[in-house]
């Protein structure tokens, strides 16, 4: 317990900076969503009590919005608006409307007729009677609903990480992809405390406003709005390319040195999006053109993209295929493979592979239906994942989908007998694990690969030359190495790609 | 001067709630409107300041229709004190009585000054009282803020919907006194909604019965009393007009210890005796404190009524008074709270009966 503490403080010092930065952007967002719906939501709901025909329609659309879960509506806002801030304030705001509208129009409709009516016979103008008698007296039910909404704006904010918005998500995700409880503590007690801390000020100032006046509320909002638009006006240059990757440290480091060796042979800005979610997040993002380039595996392009069933198990035909598909079918142009195949694999603990003596996946349909299995999401509906594994080796399991990050922990503490795990993992080494040998080679190659947008390559084609010098580059040792030295080491990614690249000669300095 | 000509009003539903109402209110006048509910009493004042615009018709004040004025301007200018009080309850007492005269952009002395003069008149002590909010006083009390709140504008015209009907017996009665006496003093026009006869009689220098949308009679409260229009009006009237027109013999009491015979005068000290002699019990007069027996002049004649019987009280000292044939014999005494016995009784009998 005391240790726990000990190295969670300890994390605290050393990632201090980023922990800054994540709080900030996350109160920006928040700030921001929430005035944006405060903005929305309270006049609309002002508005409804004097159009009270349409009220219910209007507020029963809000409640529409609600019931859509939160990472699903992020997750439709990258088609329609892309990846990075706006989406995820467009998304938190959307979600935070409701309670501030339903309040708002609650709250006036239920102040007493007859303090209305003794209103407007004093010779009160409409505008008048919201402002003395109306909206005070409606205060306390109107803020409820605006701290409601705060509270779900800064819980809900944490999942903005996940289309790039930054924030105490990243964090989290960081925690969860790691398996890592004090960075996921590192993100969540900020996240907490932030919503405390929101709901402290809303108190202080509907208790200062006393219901009589809107002067603290004003002031509050005019502190809200300069803190969070002075950072913006000094925003840093417009970058020339935006590099996108998946969630995890692989692509990290893999487009941290796309970055570098961009930057260093040619003029051009970029601009990184990390841990932009699972595939499907970061294939929108560059078809809406929010991202330029990302990291893709061939299989996966095939399978995911191209809708074709992995026949070929040669690393060069599948990546002809994979790179022929994508141009013709979205205009995505691969650029050369890097070495290593982080492909799929089974996984157990070395422990109990050899107590079942098993060594191959075949091994495995002596316990058809004994054993249970921790997959994630995308390998258990994956026709080159667990689909495939109860094709071509007749084998069932117990299947428990979980998060990536979750697997190892589950796989070590006994959970789970056996998860997916990829060949360049760094828990395999970490935690002694035996990867099965896949004897009938149901997993096609997956090399990585830069998947560039072919308008990026027509304005800027020197960046192919650039970024081919990785192709056939980093084995999966190497790669293994330099993903555990972030999981574990929790080294920065950045370094690590510079380091590497220096170590080859690839920079110029 | 509120002149209404061809008023009516049906609402949006249908419902017919005036029907062609003409009628003229006197400046400086405190005009009743009093019916059952659903008479369109309260629809009849609401339209003075348009709180409700009528479908037909127009009302005029001072000459001018208030349809061609400024709303806002108009209402600065007609007081409105409500049934349910409706103070804000946000704001402290000053607040509530300064909204009109903010609102007519006074100067901030001349408002506090008018929050102080205002609150000793109706006899709250301003320090007191000023910054309370309104959920720190009775009922009583804030009706009484209720009503200098509409006076605050210095309005020409107050509008009084049903004010006292919210509280309870006791400050009922006593704000009922203390607008009678307001209005002699403050000289404004108040237009008045009941459906208390009581109220009405009481407060009233006119009585408008109004039946289904209509005015029935337009009245003084004895002639309202004296010559109902139909039997509505009477039917209306009755527990309250029977009882106040009643015989004084319905409150006597004859076999009373208030009276003495002369030869016995000396032997019962202490207790008011009206004193008598010989088998025809002709009236002498009051044995004084020191025994000496006194003239006295108030004596009830058999003939009177309740009412006149009140105004006898009204006039003289004392809590008892003597009642006499035509033959000036004693017959009996009357005391004040045996009238008010009566007179409540028959009230709440005539209630029931409405």
């Amino acid at each position: 317990m005391i240790l726990a503490f000990q190295s969670f403080m300890t994390l605290l010092q050393t990632r201090q900076d980023m922990l800054w930065t994540a709080t900030w952007e996350h109160l920006q967002l928040s700030i921001i969503s929430l005035l944006l719906s405060v903005f929305i939501a309270l006049p609309l709901g002002i508005i409804l009590t004097r159009k009270t025909k349409v009220a219910e329609p209007i507020i029963g659309a809000s409640a529409v919005l609600q019931t859509i879960p939160s990472l699903a509506l992020l997750g439709f806002m990258i088609p329609l608006i892309g990846i990075g801030t706006t989406p995820a304030i467009v998304a938190l705001t959307a979600y935070a409307l409701l309670p501030i509208l339903r309040n708002t129009y609650t709250g006036i409709r239920e102040v007493d007729p007859s303090l209305v009516e003794a209103a407007r016979g004093m010779g009160m103008s409409s505008f008048k009677r919201l402002h003395k008698v109306e909206l005070p007296i409606a205060m306390p039910v109107i803020m409820a609903g605006i701290r409601t909404s705060m509270v779900l704006i800064v819980g809900t904010a944490t999942l903005a990480a996940l289309i790039g918005a930054g924030g105490l998500g990243d964090l989290i995700m960081l925690g969860i992809a790691r398996s890592n409880n004090e960075y996921i503590l590192l993100g969540a007690i900020p996240a907490a405390l932030l919503a405390l801390f929101f709901d402290a000020i809303l108190r202080f100032t509907e208790k200062r406003s006393g219901g009589r006046s809107i002067m603290p509320i004003v002031s509050v909002v005019i502190v809200a709005i300069l803190i969070v638009t002075v950072p913006l006006a000094i925003r840093p240059q417009q970058a020339d390319i935006t590099i996108g990757g998946k969630l995890g440290s692989e692509p990290e480091i893999i487009i941290n040195m796309h970055k570098l060796l961009i930057e260093d042979q040619t003029d051009l800005v970029v601009d990184l999006e990390p841990n932009l979610g699972q595939t499907d997040f970061v294939f929108n993002a560059i078809q809406s053109g929010n991202i330029d380039i990302y990291l893709e595996f061939a299989g996966t392009a095939i399978m995911t993209f191209l809708d074709e069933d992995l026949e070929k198990n040669d690393e060069q035909e599948v990546f002809e295929i994979a790179r022929d598909g994508m141009e013709e079918e979205y205009g995505l142009v691969f650029l050369q493979p890097m070495a290593f195949n982080n492909t799929y694999a089974i996984a157990m603990m070395t422990e109990l592979a050899e107590e079942l003596d098993v060594e191959t996946i075949s091994d495995l349909r002596s316990y058809n239906n004994e054993l249970t299995a921790g997959f994630t999401h995308e390998f258990a509906d994956r026709q080159d994942g667990y689909l495939g594994i109860q094709d071509v080796y007749g084998v069932n399991f117990d299947v428990v989908t979980m998060e990536a990050g979750l697997r190892p922990h589950a796989l070590e503490s006994g959970d789970i007998d056996l998860m997916d795990a990829y060949a360049t993992d760094w828990y395999i080494v970490e935690y002694d694990m035996t990867v099965l040998e896949d004897d009938e080679t149901l997993f096609p190659p997956y090399q990585g690969a830069p998947l560039v947008r072919r308008d990026i390559l027509e304005q800027y084609p020197e960046i192919a030359d650039v970024l081919n010098v990785l192709g056939g580059q980093i084995t999966d040792e190497e790669m293994q190495e330099m993903n555990h030295r972030v999981e574990v080491g929790d080294e920065n990614a950045e370094d690590i790609a510079r380091e590497f690249l220096q170590s080859q000669g690839l920079l110029s300095e | 001067m509120i002149e209404f000509s061809a008023v009516s009003k049906v609402f949006e539903d249908g419902t017919k709630a005036v029907n062609s109402l003409d009628f003229t209110i006197e400046k400086g006048e405190f005009f009743v409107l009093i019916g059952p509910s659903g008479c369109g009493k309260t629809t009849t004042m609401k339209m003075i300041n348009r709180l409700i615009d009528p479908s037909e018709g127009n009302i005029k004040i001072n000459g001018k229709n208030i349809e061609s004025q400024d709303i806002q301007e108009l209402r600065w200018n007609i007081g409105y004190v409500l049934q349910q009080i409706a103070l804000f309850p946000h704001m402290t007492i000053a607040e509530n009585i300064a909204i009109v005269p903010e609102m007519k952009k006074w100067k901030k002395q001349d408002i506090d000054k008018r929050i102080d003069e205002l609150l000793s008149m109706v006899g709250l002590e301003p320090a007191t009282y000023r910054n309370r909010k309104p959920k720190e006083l009775s009922g009583g009390q804030q009706q009484r803020i209720g009503v200098i709140r509409a006076l605050a504008g210095d309005p020409d015209i107050i509008l009084m919907d049903e004010p006292f009907s919210a509280l309870d017996p006791l400050s009922r009665e006593q704000l009922r006194r203390d607008i009678g006496k307001l209005q002699k003093e403050i000289k404004k026009t108040i237009v008045f909604v009941t459906h208390d006869m009581d109220e009405a009689l009481m407060l009233g220098n006119r009585i408008c019965v109004m039946k289904d949308g209509t005015s029935v009679q337009i009245d003084t409260p004895e002639n309202i009393m004296n010559h109902p229009a139909d039997s509505f009006v009477e039917e209306f009237l009755s527990g309250y007009k029977d009882a106040w027109s009643d015989s004084v013999r319905k409150v006597m009491k004859e076999n009373s210890t208030y009276i003495i015979e002369k030869s016995k005068m000396d032997t019962n000290v202490g207790e008011t005796q009206f004193v008598y002699s010989g088998s025809e019990k002709t009236f002498l007069g009051k044995r004084s404190k020191s025994g000496r027996l006194v003239d006295f002049e108030n004596t009830i004649p058999e003939s009177y009524t309740i009412a006149e019987v009140v105004d006898v009280f009204r006039k003289c000292e004392g809590e008892i008074l003597p009642v006499v044939d035509q033959n000036n014999a004693l017959i009996g005494t009357v005391t004040i709270k045996d009238v008010m016995v009566y007179l409540n009784d028959s009230r709440n009998d005539g209630r029931r009966r409405g």
